[in-house]
């Protein structure tokens, strides 16, 4: 059944391991560029020469094509790739000749899984720790919020969850085009409502509360997820609003925002990357029943 | 010995519409049967049953005593299925196809297959999807016996192919089964396809099994008779009337079973398979099924 597999998906493969070497290559060098120009500890914008070389790393850390890459590639993937996995043997009849070999259906599927899962996840990985490098090179301290779905945890997960929805969304329609449509809309759904309402409240976040107004809150914790604008008290703890302290001269006393320590990040990583596996794995699940039960 | 496929009641339902009702029919060991039948009346449903690839809805089936739902990876072995317009990968090679063929079953007889499809000119390096209609179906069939079955499924084989390719497929299907002696199951909705080849034949019609039994038997047992026009008149003995027809002067019965002495004016006419089976087709409640014969069902 390997063999099979191996056979019938090597033209993936050769794709995917090539959009993954073009993404590693193009962060080494970017990276490398950033540290020729020896960047650490200064602002992006003295790190680029005027050189050829620098104008492209320049470009591509402008145009964030790597970060953006990294939360549109799983959607593809898993639209490309996991939604023939199944759907594509079913439009064309063939499950019921690999069905009637000596193979389980049960098998069948687990070999598919593994054979094209698990080397997507690793490219998956590979790119995420890469984007890790990446900051790191940007300066000495980054705020990895900004970059928190371009991570490794959250990249691998994510890419699971998007495999996982093609497969199954595949299995189910039956035809790899409106399940493609499908995967693409539940995928975006998904991660812009995790991102959107459930990330921000993984854990309560705390308030920072100050009495000087002129406070740069960034500046105070640099490394942390600020999560709303500063709220303006007056002496009295009336809430006057977020509008700049200008606004209520003389009346604000105090200001409150509400934010995300940067110790946490990892927490959130892990928090967020176990949300998205339990959602594939139960997807996984349910391709499995439908596919050793509800197909013929 | 035990029958390739025995089915006691069985019936399958999808959403509220029953594929298949109430099907209790055995096919003898040995034979090449033909399933015929409208589109839609069962066929594929029924061969799904029998290859493990649909789960009864009620009643049950048996392949070789077992049923295909619990004992489904040790019959793979003994049965082969080719689906409804031969599906294969279309972008393997024909190599690819036996390779895939030689991997997944243990049977498998790689020798008579390569010698099988290079007996019909199949170029192996060549793909699934350049091969034309006949090629294709060759391959299907090839990879079928290549696992060497004991059964040998075949859903609606030669529907897509010209009538020369139809020829050739069923010719090498016979030779084929006729050395090894496999059972074979057949569906096809041309009449003409089952009678060149089938020695047993399956009438479905509506997800109803209406007709079950030898071709020779039944075309023994068959007629039509012509006689003059008798409106109410008692039906001839010893007959069971299927259907009647009449003209101005003429009344025709096609009837199952034999007189033993014609009344003056009438004669009677054998009917041809076509004929059988669609005067079977245009009275659905009409039936002709062998009694049930029970056999010992090993554990």
């Amino acid at each position: 059944m390997s063999w099979v597999t191996w056979r019938q998906h090597r033209l993936e493969g050769a794709w995917s391991l090539a959009i993954g070497a073009a993404l590693a290559a193009a962060v080494i060098f970017v990276a490398y560029q950033l540290h020729a120009a020896s960047c650490g500890g200064q602002a992006n914008s003295y790190c680029f020469s005027n050189e050829l070389g620098g104008t492209i790393a320049q470009g591509i850390v402008r145009l964030n094509l790597y970060q953006y890459g990294l939360v549109v590639l799983p959607a593809l993937a898993g639209a490309f790739i996991g939604c023939p996995l199944v759907a594509r043997e079913v439009e064309n009849g063939t499950h019921r000749l690999a069905w009637t070999q000596g193979v389980t259906r049960l098998r069948w599927l687990a070999v598919k899984l593994v054979l094209v899962f698990v080397p997507l996840l690793a490219v998956a990985a590979v790119a995420g720790a890469l984007e890790v490098v990446l900051i790191n090179q940007l300066g000495t301290t980054p705020n990895h919020w900004a970059f928190f779905d371009q991570q490794a945890p959250v990249v691998v997960a994510a890419t699971l969850f998007a495999l996982a929805l093609g497969l199954a969304a595949g299995a189910v329609i039956g035809k790899s085009v409106p399940a493609m449509a499908v995967t693409l809309v539940a995928f975006v759904v998904v991660r812009v409502g995790l991102a959107e309402i459930a990330r921000p409240m993984y854990i309560a976040p705390l308030s920072y509360k100050s009495v000087d107004l002129n406070t740069q809150t960034g500046a105070v914790y640099p490394s942390a997820w600020w999560l709303d604008d500063p709220s303006y008290y007056d002496n009295a703890g009336h809430y006057l609003g977020t509008v700049t302290f200008n606004g209520y001269r003389g009346q604000a006393a105090y200001f409150v925002q509400h934010f995300q320590p940067g110790d946490r990040f990892w927490a959130f990583q892990s928090i967020e990357s176990a949300i998205l596996t339990i959602l594939a794995a139960a997807l996984i699940g349910f391709t499995i029943y439908w596919v050793t039960r509800r197909l013929s | 010995m035990i029958a390739p496929i025995q089915a006691t009641g069985l019936g399958k339902r999808f959403g509220r519409t029953w594929a298949l009702r109430d099907c209790s029919i055995r096919i003898p060991p040995g034979k090449i049967a033909g399933l015929v039948g409208p589109n839609g009346a069962g066929k594929s449903t029924f061969l799904h049953l029998v290859a493990g690839l649909l789960s009864p809805s009620t009643g049950e089936v048996t392949v070789f005593g077992r049923s295909p739902r619990s004992h489904l990876i040790q019959l793979l072995d003994r049965v082969a299925f080719v689906a409804q317009d031969t599906p294969l990968y279309s972008g393997f090679t024909v190599a690819d196809m036996l390779e895939l063929g030689r991997r997944l079953n243990s049977r498998w007889d790689q020798r008579s297959v390569e010698q099988r499809l290079r007996d019909l000119e199949i170029p192996f390096d060549r793909k699934i999807r350049n091969l034309s209609g006949g090629q294709r179906s060759q391959v299907a069939l090839g990879l079928a016996l290549g696992k060497r079955p004991e059964l040998l499924l075949l859903d609606e084989p030669v529907a897509r192919l010209d009538p020369l390719a139809r020829r050739e497929f069923m010719q090498g299907l016979t030779a084929s089964v006729a050395e090894d002696g496999i059972s074979v199951l057949l569906s096809s909705h041309v009449v003409g396809d089952i009678e060149r080849v089938c020695d047993y034949l399956v009438i479905i019609s509506q997800g109803r099994v209406q007709v079950a039994g030898d071709i020779d038997e039944l075309m023994g047992n068959h007629h039509l008779l012509l006689g003059p026009r008798t409106d109410d008149g008692p039906p001839p003995s010893g007959v069971e009337v299927i259907k009647t027809s009449h003209t101005e002067r003429q009344t025709s019965l096609w009837v199952r079973g034999r007189v033993a002495h014609l009344d003056d004016g009438w004669r009677e006419q054998p009917l041809s398979l076509e004929e059988l089976v669609i005067t079977y087709l245009s009275v659905p409640a009409a039936a002709a099924l062998p009694r049930p014969e029970l056999e010992e069902v090993p554990a």
